[in-house]
């Protein structure tokens, strides 16, 4: 944490998270600056989803603490709506229109329960939706669904964006370009935690964390990754990490 | 070869889903066994005899075959033996039957047998509580079957005291049998006793269904994480479900409600009117959170439908709205009281055929109410729960 700044939009201490004996997460210590994004890397069943699941408060930590912001986002649900999470569904409705579903999720981040209209176009156009923005999510292809969902989760402009999984089923095309709009909204003070299987398109990330039946495997900018593993790209450094952490 | 596939493929998938085995295995004995107690009912519809002036003389050759005719149980009633025919009798008999001492009572007065003596056919009041249907029918089929064997009684009793043409005159006459319901009329048929009951019943089956599926498919399709993940209140949630689905609730209910009240043939008034509707809204918002509450502990829309019989049925069968409730063993009428439609239907019977006003029976709507409060408690627990 900064010390005497404002608190981080993120610091994970030491958490475990138990279902059952099986440890999804264990003992796993991360912190995002404002403007930083964090690719969290790993296999399918490394701990992603879970690790963000209880981040946004959807599910409590067996051990250890949370911190949005500075508070602790079960207990104070109101630092939520400094949280655009994007589940690893689609989770859209497929009757209502784009426009819609981008003013009912992201209405629900503020006080009124209604966007600023303009938050909205502008979410719209960087997902690059404006022009179907009247059109039925159902009616929509894949890709454009999970724009859809995307822009939901940026309206507005939260502090904190937890994308998990944003690039799946998506063209490679379609994923340069929302890398781009992620390094944009960073740019913009924007923090982001970003979880993908694809783990080479993470060399986007500021730093990134490699993450394996729950715990860091290894945790540094991507270029210091590649240095230390002395590997051509990321998915190769990941691979050397595994081979090193048994 | 490719069938067996198939065939191998369904049942892996079936027996790996344990509540669906369960529900299979379950509900058909739940919904037998309620049906079995349903149709069960006899030796339990309670008739006494009331007898006065002469008529005492048949009390005996009366009850004898009262008690002999099938699926009756002859009680007696607590009122004094020498309380004259009268409206005091009257209203003692109809308080008897309030309480629950007797289904029908059976009224032979001081001018039974005089009239039979002067060649009259002699009047018997049948005394009903008359606002459930089923239980009428019992004692109607019940005094049937006595009044044979009774009017066979009858002359050997006459003839001691009549001449043979007076004797042969009564005894071709059928002793008529006079209705008192308490509620209701003879001229009510059974649509008019059971129609005040559909609109909470009808309510809470089409909401519950539209509930239970749809808010299971807001989780599968993980919008309802995106919502809990949000700093709405978990309290706002629900109240946002409710209103939202009440608006579609309501269209279905008010069709329900005019259906209802275009056909029963009885007169109602506005009050009426408003007092059912009141109802059926507070059971729709059960309906609702039952619904929301089945999509927490359901995995799929599978699995939420077929929570639809186990929540339904029991409550066609034991909230009294067509087999009484008396019928069922004392364990499963426990059950009942954990009901909603027990209280609404007790609420509609009450204010539709019973003609009691609103406000003495609104200790039901009361308790509708408490299943709502208690819904919304059971539900934060059960999200409680999902979010360790």
């Amino acid at each position: 944490m900064t010390s005497n700044g404002p608190p981080n939009p993120l610091v994970v201490e030491n958490v475990v998270k138990k279902f059952g004996e099986r440890r999804a997460v264990d003992g796993l210590t991360l912190s995002i600056e404002p403007g930083e994004i964090i690719g969290l890397l790993g296999p399918n069943g490394a701990g992603k989803t879970t690790l963000i699941r209880a981040i946004v408060g959807l599910s409590r930590v067996s051990s250890g603490t949370v911190r949005v912001f500075g508070h602790d986002p079960v207990a104070d649900r109101r630092v939520r709506a400094q949280i655009g999470y994007m589940p690893q569904d689609l989770a859209v409705y497929p009757d209502l229109s784009v426009r819609e579903n981008v003013a009912f999720l992201a209405g629900l981040r503020t006080a009124s329960g209604r966007p600023d209209p303009d938050d909205v176009d502008r979410a719209l156009d960087a997902v690059d939706l404006s022009e179907r923005q009247d059109d039925l999510l159902r009616d929509l292809s894949g890709g454009m669904k999970r724009r859809a969902s995307l822009a939901a989760t940026i309206c507005g402009s939260p502090g904190l964006l937890l994308l998990d999984e944003p690039t799946s089923g998506v063209d490679p095309a379609l994923r340069l370009q929302l890398w781009d709009l992620f390094r944009d909204l960073a740019s913009r003070g924007g923090s982001i935690l970003i979880t993908t299987h694809h783990i080479a398109e993470a060399e986007g990330s500021d730093r990134v964390v490699f993450l394996r039946d729950g715990r860091t495997l290894a945790t540094g900018e991507p270029q210091s990754l590649l240095d230390r593993y002395n590997a051509p790209d990321l998915e190769r450094a990941f691979l050397h990490a595994m081979r090193d952490g048994r | 070869m490719m069938v067996l596939r198939i065939a191998g493929r369904v049942l892996r998938e079936m027996s790996r889903d344990r509540r669906t085995i369960a529900f299979i295995i379950v509900a058909p004995i739940i919904v037998m066994s309620l049906l079995y107690f349903a149709l069960r009912a006899d030796a339990d519809t309670d008739i006494a005899v009331v007898s006065r002036g002469p008529a005492r003389l048949f009390d005996y050759e009366m009850k004898q075959a009262l008690a002999d005719a099938d699926g009756v149980n002859l009680v007696e009633l607590a009122i004094a033996d020498d309380m004259p025919d009268g409206p005091g009798l009257d209203q003692a008999i109809r308080a008897a039957i309030i309480a629950g001492e007797a289904d029908g009572v059976l009224l032979l007065g001081q001018s039974f047998l005089p009239d039979r003596f002067a060649g009259e056919p002699g009047d018997i009041y049948l005394y009903l509580e008359g606002s459930k249907p089923l239980v009428s029918a019992d004692v109607l089929d019940a005094i049937a079957d006595a009044m044979d064997e009774l009017t066979a009684a009858l002359p050997v009793v006459i003839d001691a005291q009549c001449s043979n043409d007076c004797a042969n005159s009564v005894n071709n006459k059928t002793i008529n049998v006079e209705f008192r319901h308490l509620y209701g009329s003879d001229d009510y048929n059974a649509t008019d006793l059971f129609l005040p009951l559909f609109p909470p019943f009808f309510a809470f089956f089409f909401t519950f269904v539209l509930a239970a599926i749809s808010f299971q498919r807001e989780r599968s399709r993980g919008t309802m994480d995106r919502i809990f993940a949000s700093p709405v209140s978990f309290l706002e949630v629900v109240a946002g479900y409710v209103v939202g689905f009440v608006g579609f609730a309501g269209v279905q209910a008010v069709i329900i409600l005019a259906f209802v009240f275009g056909l029963i043939e009885f007169e109602f008034s506005g009050t009426q009117i408003g007092a059912i509707a009141l109802c059926t809204f507070l059971v729709i918002v059960v309906a609702l959170l039952t619904g929301l509450l089945v999509s927490f502990v359901a995995a799929n829309e599978f699995q939420a439908l077929q929570f639809v019989p186990l929540i339904v049925l029991p409550q066609v069968f034991l909230s009294d709205m067509i087999w009484p409730l008396a019928t069922f063993p004392r364990a499963l009428q426990a059950i009942a009281l954990a009901m909603p439609l027990t209280y609404a239907n007790r609420f509609s019977r009450d204010v539709l055929i019973r003609d009691i006003p609103m406000i003495q029976s609104g200790a039901n709507l009361l308790m509708i109410a408490a299943f709502i409060l208690f819904l919304v408690a059971v539900i934060g627990i059960a999200r409680r729960r999902m979010t360790v």
